[in-house]
């Protein structure tokens, strides 16, 4: 592929993304509605996985943005759109308080503790019934845009690009040499002079905004939110399956990750109505068998060496 | 002018033929990966076939189309936009969870196809969501609400303990699972026994998440020493309710269960005998609803096992009344249909005529009525209503040896 | 510069000051027993399931290094395979459990082999994935062959119960603890005294040095890996003696066990033990409040966390 066409390929990507709505059903859109949302998180997680930091609690501010944007809608009255900002801040503003004690962990450990933080926020808001409704759940009065599945589709489409925006920041700016420098080697990385918790926090505390602005978007199209679904460990594991499946520390990677798993399931489900997960587990253990550094990852393999050849 | 009657006749005979061939197309959509959502498939196709067989409906065939909501709210709304705009479909049946079903209602309320909800017990969220009448007038609830099941369990202790005077309840306590089902279960049953009774609950985690122990309510319970003890779970509580209840020796007079299906093989234990439940259709009607016993018998003959909850009859039930709507209405236009269904009067394999009332706050439900049962040598027998009792009470449960 | 991970499998039974732990657990047990003494029947018995099934994955996760998310999957699996023994062959699940356990040790092993194996050279992520991608598909399939409905054993002796004053409590459940100290003890036997163990030792804190010296890493992979799969075997036939099975109750134990292991530290065996007792009985304490038993959720992570950070905090990272 030409330097040209890679440069522009994005481009077209995003055009045709913009314009699938007119080509496409309601139920094509339904289904994008749900991959898209899936997909700016499996971006978000990405971003915080280049600074070495795996979270397993995409969830919890998923979850958290979620409530945030509903009870912004019914008790404060606030427009959808407002609300999604709101919830985006919720979680931003939890993800910074918290950053200043778990940031320090690393590995095995600081996934726990997102894991952890996630369940707490779930059952923080299960059993605070008079604040949240409980574990029946809240219900919007009216979906955003009033159901309209083109709309519906563009928002879960800007929360994408959203998603892609900031980690393309994150990828060309100082942050990606930051954070790759702190993810290889932290005591190299401390003796540059690189100020390791600054980054940390940054790539923290935006990537649970985005999640927590999908966690709003998400509860507006959808009109109800309850403990038990905001929160589902698939919010986090889901994600994280796309974006190794697509290829991580990229942008392209968890895109391609995300559409070949969402779409996947939804063919699987139509053409074999009993059992199609199990088939999708085996596309799994497949994909990260024979393709270990992703779609997306495999390729990039293949592009250099081809290059180092040449 | 014999060339126009000419083609005039043949344009009849061509409209008429393709008439025939057409096809009625119902879109249903349930949880397949669960075995009450597979049940509801099978049921419903069981019922379509059988429909199809003696002829169909106004010399076309039923076509069912199910897709698999997966318990989830989003798949559950792509569902609905597939059989609304690509299968095309002319009535919608189905769902199971509450959960799904709320997140369905906008969509549904776009395209206002008709619809015969098996499923969607929580009112607070669901039926608010409807809407009243002539909002929700395309909606016809077949599952009762979770108030209906309330105020028919309230009546159903009345009319049992004017039967059975040796029958005395004055304190009640539920233990409720903590999720959506338990809670709801909880607060229905306490706005409405709790006016009369002495009323109590506790919750306790449901075995389906994972929990393990409930001493922590059957102590509770204990203490309480209630006259009748509710408990508000899944399948996978139910044993071992009932194997830690016999631990701590808790033995109240009357032990029921209300899970939304029991486990396999619970009647072969000895534990379970005597013990209470809730449902809406068990085996034993059979006995006494030969609807239920052709229903039940050509489900076994096609699945080769019996249904395990009620759903089945339940979205059994669906197709026919669709169907028998259909024939009334000669056709599917939604405004003679909703008519049709208006006056709908089926004796359903629950051994209950369904007609559809207002309830509280939609114009067309189905299923007010619940049934008392009672496990007695393996099998569910209904006590209440009388008119379906299968075999007396025996009352009260014997004490754990 | 001190790294966490060597601190922990260097001195496996040394997490807690033990003068400390003794000390808070004579005033915890006396408290509780005054207050509330079925809490503390009710707790240990919890945490010895808890325990019972963590334990296995501990075994995985220091010495593979590999996060099976499959593992409450697998003893899903054994609880079924015990659950025929039962209803066609008649065998009660401690008779069965050797059995299946062995059955089951096979299956890890052809797990291993067929997977797990190939994705060894791969970062832990992708590990991770692919356990997890086993786990969708191995409870997938027990759903799509036998249904999701609920399936349980009716055996008498799980409701025997001991009567203290006048208060009456199960006593089935010290099964679990005795099998989760069975575990514990047999494994630290294992790993310290024999050839096999220590080399699994060796392997788990420096793969590279250990191939040195000799070991054969790539077999000592496989048969840790099949000896925790059947362990958690055993586990599930003594779980499908007193619980109810179905295609996805694996899920909530694997998620505690990972927990759990993380909790104690990876490599820290013993301190599952004690993990668990504190989790347990935090657990059924709350539960026994009336009003506030949903919050016993909450508890469980709140002390993982706060382990989790104290012990960070003495390493003083960052």
């Amino acid at each position: 592929m030409t330097k040209a066409v890679r440069r522009f390929l994005p481009v077209v990507v995003i055009a045709a993304a913009v314009v699938f709505p007119f080509m496409a059903g309601p139920y094509p859109l339904a289904v994008a509605q749900s991959v898209l949302i899936s997909m700016a998180l499996a971006v978000s997680w990405d971003m915080l996985l280049r600074s070495g930091q795996i979270s397993f609690g995409i969830a919890g501010f998923f979850g958290i943005g979620a409530y945030g944007a509903a009870l912004t809608t019914l008790k404060l009255s606030a427009s959808p759109i407002i609300s999604i900002l709101l919830a985006g801040a919720c979680s931003a503003a939890v993800a910074f308080m918290l950053g200043f004690v778990i940031l320090r962990l690393r590995k095995v450990y600081f996934a726990i503790t997102t894991l952890a933080l996630a369940e707490i926020f779930q059952v923080i808001i299960h059993n605070w019934g008079d604040f949240t409704g409980g574990p029946e759940g809240i219900v919007l009065p009216s979906l955003i845009f009033n159901g309209d599945a083109r709309s519906l589709y563009w928002l879960a489409l800007a929360s994408v690009l959203l998603a892609c925006a900031l980690s393309a920041l994150f990828q060309r700016s100082r942050l990606r040499f930051a954070l790759t420098a702190v993810r290889n080697n932290e005591v190299s990385a401390r003796s540059s002079g690189i100020a390791i918790f600054s980054y940390l926090m940054i790539a923290f505390v935006t990537t649970s905004f985005l999640q927590g602005i999908i966690g709003g978007i998400h509860v507006q199209i959808y009109g109800y939110a309850s403990p038990d679904s905001v929160f589902d460990a698939n919010y986090t594991l889901l994600p994280l399956a796309m974006a190794l499946l697509g290829g991580t520390y990229s942008t392209p990677g968890p895109v391609l990750g995300a559409v070949l798993l969402g779409v996947a399931s939804e063919y699987l489900k139509l053409k074999i109505p009993y059992g199609h997960l199990v088939v999708y587990g085996i596309i799994i253990v497949l994909v990260i068998l024979l393709l270990p550094a992703g779609l997306y990852g495999q390729y990039r393999k293949r592009v250099k060496a081809r290059a180092a050849h040449a | 002018m014999r060339k126009a009657f000419v083609a005039i006749a043949c344009f009849a005979l061509i409209g008429a033929a393709a008439f025939a061939q057409g096809v009625i197309k119902l879109g249903a959509n349930w949880p397949l990966g669960d075995v009450s959502g597979m049940e509801c498939s099978k049921a419903a196709q069981l019922a379509v076939d059988e429909i199809n067989k003696a002829g169909g409906v106004l010399g076309k065939q039923l076509q069912l189309v199910v897709v698999d909501d997966e318990g989830k709210g989003d798949k559950g709304v792509a569902a609905i936009e597939k059989l609304a705009t690509v299968d095309k479909v002319d009535v919608l049946l189905g769902g199971i969870a509450s959960g799904v079903a709320v997140a369905q209602v906008p969509i549904m309320k776009k395209y206002q196809i008709v619809t015969v909800a098996t499923g969607a017990a929580a009112s607070a969220s669901v039926e608010k969501a409807l809407g009243p009448s002539p909002g929700s007038d395309w909606y016809f609830h077949l599952h009762p609400w979770d108030y209906n099941q309330g105020q028919s369990y309230f009546e159903g202790w009345d009319a049992i303990q004017k039967k059975y005077p040796n029958v005395k309840i004055s304190k009640i306590f539920l233990a409720y699972e903590e999720g959506a089902f338990g809670k709801s279960s909880f607060d229905a049953s306490n706005a409405i026994f709790g006016s009369r009774y002495t009323f109590d609950g506790a919750s306790f985690k449901s075995a389906l998440q994972g929990g393990s122990d409930y001493s922590a309510a059957l102590e509770a319970a204990k203490d309480f020493k209630p006259d009748l003890f509710i408990w508000a779970g899944y399948a996978q509580d139910a044993l071992p309710l009932l194997e830690q209840s016999k631990a701590m020796k808790f033995s109240p007079p009357i032990y029921l269960g209300a899970p939304p299906a029991w486990p396999t093989d619970i009647g072969k234990s000895p534990l379970a005998e005597d013990i209470m439940l809730y449902g809406m259709w068990a085996p034993s009607i059979n006995d006494i609803s030969p609807i239920s016993k052709k229903f039940s018998d050509s489900y076994v003959a096609a699945n080769g096992t019996g249904p395990t909850s009620y759903f089945a009859a339940l979205s059994y039930s669906a197709v026919y009344i669709i169907a028998d709507a259909i024939k009334r209405a000669r056709g599917t236009d939604r405004e003679k249909l909703i008519s049709a269904l208006e006056a709908t009067k089926y004796a359903s394999p629950l051994g209950e005529t369904i007609t559809f009332t207002p309830s509280k706050i939609i114009k067309h439900q189905g299923i007010k009525n619940q049934k008392i049962l009672q496990w007695q040598n393996g099998r569910q027998e209904v006590i209440w209503p009388f008119e379906v009792q299968s075999k007396p009470l025996v009352y009260p449960l014997p004490s754990w040896k | 510069m001190r790294v966490v991970v060597t601190r922990s499998i260097a001195r496996p039974g040394r997490t807690w000051q033990p003068v400390l732990l003794i000390a808070l657990t004579v005033i915890g047990t006396a408290a509780i027993s005054v207050w509330k003494p079925t809490a503390l029947v009710y707790g240990v018995q919890r945490a010895g399931l808890y325990a019972a099934v963590a334990i296995p994955m501990a075994l995985i996760l220091g010495i593979v290094h590999i996060v099976n998310l499959a593992h409450g999957e697998l003893m899903m699996v054994a609880a079924y395979l015990s659950y025929f023994a039962a209803r066609l062959l008649g065998l009660d699940p401690f008779v069965s459990l050797v059995p299946v356990a062995v059955v089951m040790a096979i299956f890890g092993l052809l797990v291993y082999l067929l997977t797990v194996k190939h994705a060894l050279k791969a970062p832990e992520l992708n590990q991770l994935i692919l356990t997890f991608g086993l786990a969708i598909a191995l409870s997938q399939t027990v759903n799509l062959m036998f249904t999701s409905q609920s399936w349980k054993l009716s055996l008498g002796y799980v409701s025997a119960s001991a009567t203290v004053g006048d208060v009456s409590f199960g006593v089935f459940d010290f099964v679990y603890v005795a099998a989760a100290i069975a575990l514990a003890a047999g494994l630290q036997l294992f790993l310290k005294r024999t050839r096999m163990g220590k080399a699994a030792l060796a392997v788990g804190q420096n793969p590279r040095g250990a191939a040195i010296v000799g070991i054969d890493v790539g077999k000592t992979y496989a048969f840790v890996f099949a000896l925790a799969v059947g362990l958690v075997g055993g586990v599930g036939s003594l779980f499908l003696a007193k619980q109810a099975i179905f295609p996805m109750v694996g899920g909530p134990y694997t998620m505690k066990s990972f927990c759990l292991v993380a909790m104690a530290g990876v490599g820290n065996i013993v301190g599952i033990l004690y993990c668990s007792l504190a989790l347990g009985l935090a657990e059924s304490i709350i539960d026994g409040i009336r009003g506030y038993a949903g919050w016993s959720n909450m508890v469980f992570f709140v002390i993982i966390i706060a382990t989790i950070l104290v012990r960070s905090w003495r390493e003083r990272k960052v």
